[in-house]
């Protein structure tokens, strides 16, 4: 997959580059990740054949039921998915440089410094033997030169930051010392603490209730605009997307589905697995409905279909479809499936006219 | 849908005790305070809140799974609270609970047909073969394949133990089924499965429910009525269309607001209300309207007296001084 926006050669391999040039160059690139898990199962192939691509301050979204493969692949491109089990290839570079099997001593200088990351669980996320101000001045410290003294100074800016009360007492406290949505800010404070380039941020609000979502997904957007960072988000709440997004990948067994403009894929999806996602989750807004449901159970990782992944599960299939499709697509809005732009159009006007009547019925 | 009330509860108190920080000493956090509220026969009320606010509690009183601390439950005319568990064993069959989590809730060492047959066997059913003949029905009726009835929970995947979990529920030919967040678990393409096999339930079985979660979304696809807590009470209550569209509590209003949308263009955006700080600790409660620190409208008022859950309209109740959109 190569976007149309991007259509500078990498020819450019410099460290700093020029400011006009940085902002044509898109921050992450991902080739084709591939990674599997030899189990006693047998081969998981967990991601298989993702590409995409990551501009400056772009919120990147994407989105996938368990097991898809969005978390994975987010954490094997950071290195942090080793062990002798697992095989990943592709090519992935950041600002142009190959990340993909750099020697962990490099790695780690990227990895907290220009990329960070937000886990789901901001309890998990943080040791409960330890201060949360020991723990973000730990990471200021491990990448710079900052003193003790300067590194405290800026954990207690960086908790007032994120919206914490009163963060020079707060910062003593222990992580159980702070509600869900206050330890999610802590886990954002330490995520910026480095300035981070690119935030990734996993299932970021998925443990958190409505109300504290809402402050979090603004605390990230306000941030954003202040750091200059990108973001990659990985949710499974398509509202969530919605809200954060410019671009969404939609993955499916491994692979993307569909990936486009947000306006595009939510507006006009194109991937039969997207139609389901879409219309299988009740609205706040819409009347009482029998919803969309999706036949069957998300793959098995250990049996993903010869073809179309969705193939078994899709109302659509066809001869096509025992052969996997690619991703194909005008400029920025690509889908993998075999039905051709009419028929889409067609099929989709005529589920949203059946939905519609139900409605109104 | 009838006017008849199936179920009433009334004024339902839970206090739990709580070892506190200091030795010897113990406080109390009252987990539901003072819920009062009707189920009709064949309607879904649905029940939301944000976690913490006392929402499963509050299902586990009602169906006596859980003693009450004060107030009553009464079921098809029949006062629960304060019977032996000897007399309320019968009734107990006429309520069942479908749980959250379908990996907790299912023993994982019984084949499945073993579980959804206990009920059958503890209520003396019948033979053996009346009750596999039952077990395979019932497998029938929830979308699962009868022939996997000897096989055990974990070969099956979220969404068929949720099943499992309803066949279990539907056994005894309840009247009414509490489900406490029964979707939650599951991913949106499954949890659309199991939200229209309720509803195909329902229909055919005329089975009343009493719906709990925290998303929103899910809650207005199913409920007929819905109400709203917070913080162990309950703030407004009301059917489900108007509510969602003009709702009367401020904490409604933000908590709707605040839902991402998908924006397919059709209809214009809610304003945001973002609501600041957290939810209160349920042992240390505001004075007056638990809401109050957090109410984008409160006054003097709001924080001295507790507003009384009053009808407001015609089926339309919320505990607030200053309700929104009621001109």
């Amino acid at each position: 997959m190569r976007s149309s926006t991007s259509s500078t050669p990498f020819s450019i391999r410099e460290f700093d580059l020029p400011d006009e040039t940085a902002s044509t160059q898109p921050l992450l690139e991902v080739d084709d990740l591939r990674v599997s898990f030899a189990t006693r199962g047998g081969v998981v192939q967990a991601v298989d054949g993702l590409s995409l691509q990551v501009g400056r301050r772009e919120v990147v979204g994407i989105v996938g039921e368990s097991g898809s493969g969005k978390s994975v692949a987010m954490y094997s491109l950071l290195g942090l998915v080793r062990d002798s089990n697992v095989t990943i290839t592709g090519r992935v570079r950041f600002e142009g440089r190959d990340i993909l099997g750099l020697p962990d001593q490099e790695m780690r200088s990227i990895r907290g410094h220009d990329i960070a990351m937000i886990f789901q669980d901001p309890m998990t996320a943080l040791t409960p033997v330890y201060n949360v101000g020991w723990q973000i001045a730990e990471q200021i410290r491990a990448h710079g030169t900052a003193t003790k003294q300067q590194a405290r100074t800026r954990a207690i800016e960086l908790l007032g930051e994120v919206g914490i009360p009163d963060p020079a007492r707060r910062i003593d406290q222990y992580p159980h010392e702070f509600s869900g949505g206050m330890r999610q800010r802590v886990v954002i404070a330490m995520a910026l603490s480095c300035n981070p380039k690119l935030l990734i941020a996993d299932e970021p609000t998925t443990a958190l209730d409505v109300t504290t979502q809402a402050q979090i997904l603004d605390l990230m957007s306000t941030l954003q605009d202040s750091y200059n960072s990108s973001i990659v988000i990985i949710t499974h709440d398509m509202g969530v997307i919605s809200e954060m997004a410019d671009r969404v990948v939609v993955m499916y067994a491994g692979r993307p589905a569909e990936i486009g403009a947000k306006r595009d894929v939510i507006r006009s999806p194109r991937h039969p697995y997207t139609w389901g996602l879409l219309g299988a989750v009740p609205r706040v807004e819409s009347k009482r409905s029998r919803l969309v449901t999706i036949p069957g159970t998300p793959v098995s990782p250990l049996d993903v279909p010869a073809g179309c992944a969705f193939g078994p599960r899709c109302d659509y299939r066809f001869d096509a479809c025992s052969e996997r499709p690619a991703l194909r697509g005008d400029g920025g809005h690509q889908d993998a499936c075999w039905l051709d732009e009419r028929q889409k159009v067609a099929i989709r006007q005529r589920v949203e006219s059946s939905i519609g009547s139900e409605n109104a019925s | 849908m009838s006017d008849e009330v199936l179920l009433r509860a009334t004024d339902i108190v839970k206090n739990f005790t709580l070892r506190s920080k200091k030795l010897g000493q113990r406080s109390i956090v009252q987990a539901v305070a003072g819920v009062s509220l009707e189920v009709r026969r064949g309607e879904t009320l649905g029940i939301v809140g944000e976690s913490g606010c006392g929402k499963s509690t509050l299902a586990r009183c009602l169906v006596q799974l859980m003693p009450v601390t004060s107030g009553t439950v009464e079921f098809n005319g029949t006062k629960l609270t304060g019977l032996s568990r000897r007399r309320l064993r019968p009734h107990r069959r006429e309520m069942q609970l479908v749980f959250q989590d379908p990996y907790a809730s299912l023993n994982p060492r019984r084949r499945v047909g073993d579980i959804v047959a206990e009920p059958l066997r503890i209520n003396k059913y019948g033979d053996d073969q009346r009750i596999k003949e039952r077990v395979e029905e019932l497998f029938r009726i929830v979308g699962l394949d009868p022939a996997s009835v000897n096989r055990y929970p974990h070969e099956f995947s979220g969404g068929q133990r949720q099943r499992i979990g309803i066949a279990r529920a539907l056994s005894l030919n309840p009247s009414l089924v509490v489900a406490d967040e029964p979707v939650s678990a599951l991913d949106v393409s499954v949890q659309a499965q199991v939200l229209n096999l309720m509803a195909d339930l329902q229909r055919e079985l005329a089975l009343t429910y009493v719906f709990i979660a925290h998303d929103l979304g899910v809650v207005r696809h199913v409920s007929d009525r819905v109400g709203v807590m917070y913080l162990g009470e309950l703030v407004e209550l009301g059917d489900a269309e108007t509510l969602y569209e003009r709702p009367l509590h401020p904490y409604t209003e933000a908590l709707l607001s605040v839902v991402p949308e998908l924006d397919d263009g059709t209809r214009p955006k809610r304003e945001r209300i973002v609501l600041t700080g957290d939810v209160p600790d349920p042992s240390d409660k505001p004075s007056g309207c638990p809401f109050h620190p957090r109410c984008p409208v409160a006054t003097e008022l709001c924080t001295t007296t507790k507003p009384a859950l009053v009808e407001l309209t015609a089926g339309r109740s919320v505990a607030c001084h200053y309700p929104r959109h009621s001109t």
